[in-house]
């Protein structure tokens, strides 16, 4: 479901002191969409969050989330957004109701205790609603940490590692929030470094070291990738790297002839970590390489 | 501005609701300066000759208990705040700056109210100090002021600390304040620098007035120092609003 840009970033730098924390990175987020930031820690996804809320300021560029500039028009901006931060970031001692409360307290909202209820439930935690948080489990935390986000009904929702320290069954409920919340039309922006968590996102860009390495749907991005096809005949085994394998297969097939003479074909395709992996790798040697000839 | 005021009630509401949760804390915030003036009492029986005026002493030094808890404790709450990243999302929740510092310094103030209340009736009824009930409530609004002030300075120094741990280089500044505000020495007899450095702290005001008090005086007899008081705490309410950050 996309409904026109919702995020937009254009030749976005962010530099503390000497680091460069963000180098020129331009992107469209289209509305509706699941956004996923993809990258190591230190890449810089954190960075990127904190300038689409308006925490900081950004050294160069622009940035437009939902036609509002963060810096310049920070409180239009923060009564459409969600954030949800890497830690809990909560009140311990109360219970989730009461720290979604007082979060929704912000905002002008007349229905408060009955969306503090609707977000209880949509998280799962109706039964614990009232017991201090301090006695939850980290993933119990990040529920009442995403039910705080939510309790506004946002437009977008950005969301710092959401999914980091919880077990799969969780961050599988989790994702389908993420799911069930896109569908009604919220944008939502989610780093992660789990590389197995791209495929939930509608589209990914992967950054490394401040730097934009790709951005594309998951689907794409395996369409990239490389595959290692190894072909035995009379014993011998014969390897071919290729990329976009439902295309380029057929043709290795056919220059070697399908006859009784080979045994056996393996193709052993990259999974999306691998083509990540790969990207980072290729750009650290590049980036040896100007350092050599500078 | 009525939005303004009811979410500075939600923040105030929220960290009373949290002191109520924290028990240790506030009986260890309430308790701990009335063992300090017992002791101070066990102390002075022990030093003080016939006919030494204890309350000269007592009563600022009253004040300063109360001063450098609510400073401390404040201080410490508010970093607290930053490392857990509360404070940016009640930043990024929509909070502004003044709703954030206005709702702490209120909800602290009650505290304060009650630290202060406890240190008077305790300090009139340990030293007999035979004080009147209008002398004893201009003593008590003194102090009241000193501890909002200490509130405000807790904030302001909180925004230069990223763990609590940060926090306990201020707290020697708190404690060279009740040398420099003339409680030990008068001001007039120091050197003219120190005096100048006398006049930053809030305790040199307090005690101005608070020695009048005990002498006899009443609280309008001393216009400068009364009106210093105030004023000292919005010029600090205005630094700790400038140089709170939403994040490091």
């Amino acid at each position: 479901m996309s409904n026109g840009t919702a995020i937009e970033v254009q030749e976005l730098r962010k530099n503390y002191g000497a680091v460069q924390a963000l180098k020129d990175i331009s992107l469209d987020i289209a509305g509706g969409q699941i956004f996923g930031l993809l990258g190591p820690n230190g890449a810089g996804k954190t960075t990127f969050i904190r300038l689409l809320i308006g925490s900081t300021k950004a050294t160069g560029g622009s940035i437009s989330v939902i036609g509002f500039d963060p810096m310049k028009q920070k409180s239009a901006l923060r009564a459409e957004i969600g954030y949800m931060p890497q830690d809990p970031a909560l009140y311990e001692d109360l219970p989730p109701w009461e720290n979604i409360r007082f979060f929704g307290r912000a905002h002008r909202l007349e229905n408060l205790a009955q969306r503090v209820d609707e977000v209880i439930e949509f998280v799962g935690l109706t039964e614990r609603a009232h017991d201090p948080v301090y006695k939850f489990s980290g993933g119990m935390k990040q529920r009442v940490s995403l039910a705080c986000a939510l309790v506004h009904q946002p437009r977008v929702l950005l969301l710092d590692e959401p999914t980091s320290g919880i077990d799969p069954k969780l961050r599988e409920s989790f994702w389908k929030h993420f799911r069930e919340l896109a569908a009604s039309g919220v944008t939502i922006l989610v780093s992660t470094h789990q590389m197995d968590e791209a495929h939930y996102c509608d589209r990914l860009a992967i950054l490394h070291r401040g730097s934009l390495l790709a951005e594309d749907s998951p689907n794409q991005l395996l369409w990239d990738s490389r595959a290692q096809v190894k072909i035995w005949r009379d014993g011998q085994v014969d390897k071919q790297t290729i990329t976009n394998y439902p295309d380029q297969l057929p043709g290795v097939l056919q220059n070697y002839g399908l006859d009784k003479t080979i045994s056996r074909i393996e193709i052993a395709e990259d999974n999306l970590e691998a083509v990540v992996l790969r990207m980072i790798n290729e750009r650290e040697a590049q980036q040896t390489k100007e350092a050599g000839h500078a | 501005m009525l939005e303004t005021l009811k979410r500075t009630g939600a923040v105030t509401g929220r960290v009373l609701q949290q002191l109520k949760h924290d028990k240790r804390l506030l009986v260890l915030s309430t308790v701990f300066p009335l063992i300090v003036v017992y002791f101070i009492k066990v102390i002075f029986d022990v030093l003080a000759s016939p006919g030494f005026n204890i309350s000269r002493y007592v009563v600022p030094y009253a004040g300063f208990l109360v001063h450098f808890i609510t400073f401390v404790l404040t201080a410490i709450v508010l970093v607290r705040e930053r490392t857990a990243g509360t404070l940016t999302r009640m930043f990024v929740s929509g909070y502004t700056h003044v709703e954030i510092i206005g709702g702490y310094m209120l909800a602290y103030s009650l505290l304060g109210t009650i630290q202060s209340l406890g240190v008077i009736i305790e300090i009139n009824l340990l030293f007999d100090l035979g004080f009147e009930t209008s002398r004893l409530a201009s003593i008590y609004l003194v102090m009241w002021m000193l501890a909002v002030i200490s509130m405000a300075l807790g904030i302001l120094v909180s925004n230069f600390a990223r763990n609590e741990g940060q926090v306990f280089p201020f707290i020697p500044l708190v404690v060279l304040s009740v040398i420099l505000s003339g409680i030990i020495a008068p001001v007039e007899q120091l050197p003219d620098w120190v005096q100048f450095t006398s006049y930053l702290t809030p305790l040199f005001y307090a005690n101005e007035i608070l020695q009048n008090l005990i002498a006899g005086g009443v609280l309008s007899d001393d216009w400068t120092s009364l009106v210093s008081l105030p004023i000292y705490g919005i010029a600090v309410f205005i630094l700790a609003r400038l140089t709170l950050r939403e994040m490091d």
